[in-house]
């Protein structure tokens, strides 16, 4: 089977799953609050952030805190709870196919999911951003070209945190735990961009690139800036061995 | 007897350890924190338990509550996953007791966490801080309500997972709903009536007359919980 197939197929498993409703439901919540207080946008002077960067950028802080890294925590749940529950798994290994090949193709459907959720927000925002404008008198749509950069931006830093996620779920065989510590090591995030070794918590990246933004968007601010060269070999290495792993030890407890 | 049984059916699942160490990690919230920035807390006024309740309490309620919904999923998961629901309802036990024998061991794994912090609280005041003399009963009446306040939260998410039958729904609402109590605004007092939100409330330093409300809003919630459950189960049934 080639590699599109077998995507192809992990991706009929979930079709059923609700999971794009949760995304969505989540994604609607998150900018409510921002229609709601879309006036305090204009009280921002102090920073030196226009109203429109600053209805943006905090909205996608609010998703890169907490809500997207939790949502990969269920996507991984889904993932690994769908194959174990009707032992779909066994079936699976008994195929002719590396099982390597089976771990990064649900991967691809996890990243995808990423995606997904990540084109959802942008939608969102851009329903919200164009109610705000009718209410406010005020145009607080930004141009499609940077918040593509934005949201690519904050898709490529998320990877190897979707690695680790991945990674948790396929060696540790109880759901528990795996849940566990990928939802506990969510929130120290906050505390970790603010030290010197942020680049070797890879659950930080999203929330750290997103306030990195922020602090160019607005004048006032310092806030500590991506520096490439610690990060990006750090982020590649963490990411090539999480998924390492998790194709050295996908179907293994199974195999036993 | 059907607690004891819950508590037989949890022993592999990693229910224990799982509660045990994300106690330990919420107790080592304020420890850190002390030690690395002592300096910062020891000049602002109120009662040491006010400052560090403070300083940390958000910090340890949402690993608290995070806690809550990956116990709570795994309780109804390790029934759903191999059908062992089914057997369950054709015993003579019913579905309630079910219910209420997982709110009972929950409950009581989230006192036992609430426990550790509370030693790690006294440690830090002892070591950085002088224990006044009306300091143990601002703690027990502290995180007494902080315990009460927990309950409905727990409570809501047992029926969240008793409804979802995939671990990944009920796993997705209770996280969208965490998140959903992290975006209200805590000086609203209906939105903070949210049961996912109530946690978050701290007894220390805040309004008594307020308190009471809380008080009063946990104990109406658990009882629409309850109440809620009972017709759930009955409706549920009529319809399978």
């Amino acid at each position: 089977m080639n590699f599109l197939t077998l995507v192809g197929v992990e991706f009929k498993k979930i079709r059923r799953s609700k999971i794009l409703f949760i995304l969505a439901v989540a994604a609607v919540i998150l900018w409510i609050p921002s229609i709601l207080n879309a006036k305090m946008n204009f009280g921002m002077q102090a920073e030196g952030i226009s109203p429109e960067n600053n209805f943006f950028i905090q909205g996608f802080m609010g998703m890169a805190w907490f809500m997207f890294p939790a949502s990969m925590v269920v996507g991984t749940v889904l993932l690994s709870q769908t194959e174990r529950a009707n032992k779909g798994i066994l079936k699976m290994l008994s195929l002719p196919i590396s099982t390597a090949k089976l771990c990064i193709a649900k991967f691809v459907v996890l990243l995808t999911l990423a995606a997904v959720q990540i084109l959802m927000m942008t939608g969102v925002y851009y329903i919200s951003a164009a109610i705000s404008s009718g209410t406010q008198d005020y145009n607080f749509i930004l141009p499609t070209l940077f918040v593509l950069k934005e949201i690519s931006l904050i898709f490529l830093s998320a990877i190897p945190m979707i690695a680790f996620f991945w990674m948790l779920s396929v060696c540790i065989q109880t759901p528990i735990f795996s849940i566990g510590i990928g939802l506990a090591s969510i929130v120290p995030s906050v505390l970790i961009i603010n030290t010197k070794a942020w680049f070797a918590y890879p659950m930080s990246y999203p929330f750290f690139v997103i306030t990195a933004e922020y602090g160019k968007l607005a004048a006032n601010l310092d806030m500590a800036q991506v520096e490439l060269i610690p990060w990006i070999p750090v982020a590649a290495l963490i990411a090539l061995l999480c998924l390492g792993i998790s194709c050295l030890r996908f179907g293994q407890a199974e195999r036993r | 007897m059907s607690v004891y049984l819950e508590c037989k059916k949890v022993k592999r699942t990693g229910f224990l350890p799982a509660f045990i160490g994300g106690g330990i990690l919420a107790a080592a919230v304020p420890i850190v924190n002390m030690a690395v920035r002592s300096e910062m807390y020891l000049k602002q006024p109120g009662s040491p338990i006010q400052i560090m309740l403070g300083a940390n309490w958000q910090m340890m309620t949402m690993l608290n509550v995070l806690l809550a919904v990956a116990g709570t999923c795994l309780l109804y998961h390790t029934e759903y996953a191999d059908n062992a629901m089914q057997k369950m309802k054709s015993l003579p036990i019913r579905e309630s007791s079910i219910f209420l024998s997982k709110a009972v061991l929950t409950v009581f794994m989230s006192l036992f966490v609430l426990v550790i912090e509370v030693g790690a609280i006294i440690f830090c005041s002892y070591l950085w801080f002088e224990l006044g003399s009306g300091f143990w009963g601002e703690l027990c009446k502290c995180f007494g309500y902080s315990f009460l306040l927990m309950l409905p939260c727990i409570i809501l998410l047992l029926l969240i997972s008793e409804a979802c039958k995939n671990m990944w729904v009920s796993l997705g609402i209770g996280v969208v709903c965490v998140f959903t109590a992290t975006m209200l605004p805590t000086t609203n007092f209906a939105l903070s009536l949210f049961p996912f939100a109530m946690p978050f409330q701290i007894f220390a330093g805040t309004d008594i007359t307020q308190s009471a409300h809380y008080i009063c809003g946990a104990i109406a919630e658990l009882a629409v919980c309850g109440l809620a459950q009972l017709i759930f189960v009955k409706v549920r049934r009529s319809f399978e």
